[in-house]
């Protein structure tokens, strides 16, 4: 039996002008997930939502059948890699990696063993000493990742991890994380505007636009035409101004 | 050199003679007070009445400091981190001494102090009218609102994803505090602590309101400028002052050491360099 690690049901948030429309969606244990959509179609907003990052919304988000909400956040076992990465500015490479460790009262024993392990994993045992402020963007996300991961969440939140990286990079973590996600077994749901990402991580793929959840397709069936026109003109790398339609370049797809 | 002039736009050249302006009449009031006060300076030293303003200036001026912080620091937690009632509004109340004159602030203490709490107080061996516990809760009422501001700005710069970060790997509300916020703060409290260690030093209305201004009992350096100017002792009351310029011009070099100081690793500085 699958079970649901992600519940989300009627949700909407309005957040200034911006709001997200009646979400529903189900994410299962050990899924990769990606939600695909524009620049300021919402996708981060229903990242940070899943995260329990608002308390005023209508609806349910549930992590493991619990109120995301009513979990505390040190509780919810969840790991996020923000866009920028977050990393602890103040804090060298191994510091960051081991934050949680050290929250959590480890010996210094276990923590080198961790770090050297996920050092290992992730290939950035030569930067631990360094500063955030020092790294590569391909550096950054992977101690960001190594942060998140060495604590073994069950949820593990991406906001558009790769956007920074250069098209090598990007090929090597497309890679890594999915090496992360067999050896680590958590569910990844992370946000893009980047169908051939979304294709080659996903297992499935939500579709965003303005601020609704559209579609749940299986990412080998991402560009099946469908009755929304919307959904459509996005997929087909098009977008309206003034009412017409115009043909965009896409690189992504 | 003469490239680097012709770029300069009559816009700029107004600036700078605006600014040169500026420094001279800066300047003026700093070298009146050095030239008439270095004379006396030698001999103030010596003077049992200065070293027990500058003794009293110090040690008022330490502990309104730590207290401003201790109070501070909770206060711009609770408004910039935590949803009450009401917040704004008591935003606004702790800050409305900023726009207050020193002597009205001091007229208030001497109020409240001088009713029957302050009496009930004074019973209770916690003299505060005429004793040099006024003077640290003169200081402490006038730096209060702009410790708390500098704070509270502080932590609004912290980027609060980064406290997010923190709590989904297991850090309780108060590490988050104290691992996060807190260091990435350090700098701006460093300084808020110096600056306020400085105005408590030149802090004088509010203090003259509740004190009063008494030799040898209840004499700050700003006091003592102040009543050896009013018995005509010049020379000793320009010592004073050099001696409150000298100490703020430690605090401001000291302030400016620990501005331009970044822990923080860059590659731009690499790139600088």
């Amino acid at each position: 039996m699958i079970n649901t690690m992600v519940e989300i049901k009627d949700y909407s948030i309005k957040l200034g002008t911006f709001q997200l429309n009646n979400i529903n969606l189900n994410i299962r244990e050990k899924e990769i997930f990606a939600v695909l959509g524009r620049t300021g179609s919402g996708k981060t907003v229903l990242l940070e939502s899943v995260a329990g990052f608002y308390r005023k919304f209508s609806g349910e988000v549930c992590i493991q059948g619990k109120p995301v909400v009513k979990i505390p956040l040190e509780r919810r076992q969840i790991g996020f890699v923000y866009q920028d990465f977050g990393l602890f500015h103040h804090m060298s490479v191994y510091e960051n990696i081991t934050y949680g460790l050290k929250i959590q009262r480890k010996d210094k024993a276990y923590k080198k063993e961790m770090a050297d392990k996920m050092a290992e994993i992730l290939s950035i045992g030569d930067i631990l000493n360094q500063y955030p402020g020092t790294l590569s963007g391909g550096e950054r996300q992977r101690t960001a990742l190594a942060r998140a991961l060495i604590l073994n969440p069950k949820l593990l939140l991406m906001d558009e991890p790769f956007s920074s990286l250069d098209p090598a990079t990007k090929e090597m973590m497309y890679q890594q994380i999915k090496e992360i996600h067999k050896l680590f077994g958590c569910t990844i749901l992370f946000v893009t505007h980047d169908f051939n990402e979304a294709q080659i991580m996903a297992d499935r793929i939500g579709i965003m636009v303005k601020g609704e959840l559209r579609g749940v397709r299986k990412s080998t069936d991402l560009f099946k035409n469908c009755q929304d026109q919307e959904v459509n003109q996005f997929l087909l790398g098009r977008y309206e101004k003034g009412g017409a339609v115009h043909e965009r370049v896409c690189f992504a797809g | 050199m003469r490239e680097r002039f012709s770029v300069f736009s009559l816009f700029e050249i107004i600036t700078i003679v605006i600014t040169v302006i500026v420094i001279s009449f800066t300047s003026v009031l700093i070298v009146a007070i050095v030239l008439k006060g270095l004379p006396y300076l030698g001999q103030a030293f010596y003077s049992e009445e200065v070293q027990f303003a500058v003794k009293m200036s110090l040690f008022t001026a330490s502990i309104s400091t730590i207290i401003c912080m201790a109070l501070a620091i909770p206060t711009a937690y609770a408004l910039t981190r935590t949803a009450f009632p009401f917040k704004k509004l008591c935003q606004m109340m702790i800050e409305l001494p900023l726009s207050m004159p020193y002597l009205v602030l001091g007229l208030s203490l001497l109020i409240i102090f001088s009713s029957d709490f302050g009496k009930a107080l004074k019973e209770l061996g916690f003299k505060v009218v005429f004793d040099k516990n006024g003077i640290i809760i003169a200081q402490t009422v006038v730096n209060l609102p702009y410790v708390v501001r500098f704070i509270r700005t502080a932590f609004e710069e912290v980027d609060e994803r980064l406290e997010f970060i923190s709590g989904s790997l297991g850090a309780a509300k108060w590490e988050r505090f104290i691992t996060i916020t807190l260091p990435l703060s350090k700098n701006a409290i460093i300084t808020t602590i110096i600056l306020a260690w400085s105005r408590g030093l030149g802090e004088f209305g509010a203090t003259l309101m509740l004190v009063g201004a008494t030799r040898m009992k209840t004499e700050t350096l700003t006091t003592s400028v102040y009543l050896n100017l009013a018995t005509g002792d010049t020379g000793a009351s320009m010592a004073s002052a050099t001696i409150i310029l000298i100490i703020s011009l430690i605090s401001l070099f000291l302030t400016n050491w620990i501005g331009r100081k970044n822990p923080q690793e860059s590659r731009m500085k690499d790139v600088n360099r």
